[in-house]
């Protein structure tokens, strides 16, 4: 016997082909959408200057477009391996013959199938691992991710216009042949969508429950079990980000600056200001929220003393030396809203040093990343 | 025809935005990107894929055809929820100065989830079979 390459015929189950592959191709589709949509508006929500500003409430609306993201991202991997599965003879399908038109077309679709496997699995593979903080990679995660998210939709898009009329095809005839799917030999195809559902659902609630409280007793694989000090978990701790030494230093001011105004104020007078409580989530580009109570002092009453006018900008300098957010912006609506504090206390104890003693940003609707703690200066812009 | 035609366009067009994105970024990335693009694809043709064929393969040919459904529908689900879990399964990511990271007993949970499987494996069969004897 000699071997050889399969071709297209040699695989000979009846489950594989358009019913099952349009069928789950179609919430495949609707993961990448949607994971997508709620990735575009994380990557506008983090410009220093974006286009269109996210607005300020509702307050948990990042909460839920993140928590989304991440959760149609989990909830992709048990789709797009049966999706695989039941295209995968396609792999070994000859160009319809050796014209060079026919090569030409037949080389096209190869590429075009071939980027959009390889931009799924990288965006479902770099988005599990991210959210676990784990980064096997040198690469910048967020630019990277979010560039292969264009090339992944794109190839989407393109695939599923090529496929189109085998799709509608598909979706409207039956799915198992008649009359009878009960033919010996195991599987149906209605058998195998439903184990495909199951394991999505099985994925999901093993894992969302970073996100939804209500859930933390199933979600046996959440990266956070939603404990922390406050009651809050830490994404960033103090040791990570070098500040420990000087955010317990004594001499502790924190500047609010606007020109040549400026006032300098101690804990204790900060402390001293009228103080707001707030519940606030805090909501992580890596999918997990939770609800802290926040007590401190409004931003736009500490803007307020240096005589800062309507609709400025303001940026928030903190003590942290490394990372990407240790300067941020605060966009004029959330420095103008009630709800933005300067936190100085978590569920009535003081922050801990993990969660931005001593004091951070807390604003509504906002990523965590953008959350600035050991905030040691407010610049009027 | 004419939806067709300007979908790909789109899609073409948002592709190349993620190219042109991609190309922005310094040259040692873009080669590691390039690296982990191709070792997905080569990692589910050239071993996954293969894999779960060949144990089809031996499913079809070996197991009684009442346990097949069950099975598949243990291996589907297990095998897929296994490759969701494997950063937090691994704790790749763990800090020892953050405790509130990956703080779960993820081996301890597997096998909780493992367990519930096998369970509805079981009960699949069991129904089968109850079904075929009616």
């Amino acid at each position: 016997m000699r071997l050889r390459a399969p071709v297209e015929g040699d695989f000979r189950s009846r489950l594989r082909g358009p019913e099952v592959a349009s069928r789950v191709g179609l919430w495949l589709g609707i993961c990448f959408a949607v994971a997508f949509l709620t990735g575009l508006v994380s990557h506008v929500a983090q410009q220093p200057d974006p286009v269109v500003p996210l607005p300020t409430r509702p307050v948990w609306g990042y909460r839920v477009t993140q928590g989304l993201h991440v959760a149609a991202g989990v909830a992709a991997v048990p789709l797009l391996l049966v999706k695989l599965w039941s295209v995968f003879p396609k792999l070994f399908a000859r160009p319809d013959g050796w014209r060079p038109r026919a090569l030409a077309v037949h080389g096209l679709e190869r590429l075009s199938i071939a980027v959009l496997v390889a931009a799924a699995v990288f965006q479902l593979a770099s988005g599990l691992a991210n959210a676990a903080q784990w980064y096997p990679w040198a690469f910048s995660f967020r630019a990277t991710h979010y560039a292969v998210a264009w090339v992944a939709i794109g190839a989407l898009v393109v695939h599923v216009a090529v496929k189109l009329p085998v799709i509608r095809r598909a979706l409207t005839g039956p799915l198992d042949p008649s009359p009878d799917p009960e033919e010996p030999g195991g599987p149906s195809r209605r058998s195998l969508l439903r184990t495909t559902w199951a394991a999505t659902g099985v994925a999901l609630l093993t894992t969302v429950g970073g996100a939804v409280p209500w859930l933390r007793e199933v979600s046996v694989f959440a990266t956070h079990s939603g404990e922390g000090p406050g009651g809050v978990p830490v994404n960033r701790t103090a040791r990570a980000a070098g500040v420990t030494a000087t955010a317990t230093a004594g001499g502790f001011r924190l500047a609010v600056v606007h020109g040549d105004r400026s006032v300098s104020l101690t804990r204790a007078e900060l402390a001293a200001l009228t103080q707001h409580e707030e519940d606030l989530p805090i909501a992580c580009v890596e999918g997990w929220s939770a609800v802290g109570r926040w007590r401190g002092v409004r931003v736009r009453d500490l803007l307020a003393l240096v005589d800062a006018p309507a609709r400025s900008d303001v940026r928030v300098v903190s003590l942290q030396t490394r990372g990407a957010f240790s300067r941020t912006v605060l966009q004029d609506e959330y420095a103008e809203d009630p709800l933005t504090l300067l936190a100085l206390d978590l569920d009535g104890e003081p922050l801990s040093l993990d969660h931005g003693f001593p004091c951070r940003i807390i604003a509504p609707n906002r990523p965590g990343v953008l959350q600035t703690k050991w905030v040691t200066r407010l610049e009027v812009l | 025809m004419t939806t067709r035609v300007v979908l790909v366009l789109a899609g073409v067009a948002a592709s190349a935005y993620g190219v042109v994105l991609l190309l922005d970024r310094p040259t040692e990335d873009l080669v590691e990107t390039g690296l982990w693009l191709a070792a997905g694809v080569l990692l589910h043709d050239a071993v996954l894929a293969p894999l779960v064929l060949g144990l089809g393969v031996v499913g079809a040919r070996w197991l009684p055809a009442r346990l097949r459904t069950p099975l598949a529908f243990g291996l589907v689900v297990l095998g897929s929820v296994t490759l969701v879990a494997v950063p937090v399964l691994g704790r790749f990511g763990a800090k020892p100065d953050n405790p509130t990271l990956l703080d779960r007993d993820y081996t301890t949970g597997w096998l909780v989830v493992a367990g519930l499987t096998l369970a509805a494996v079981v009960v699949l069969a069991l129904a089968d079979r109850s079904g075929g004897e009616e």
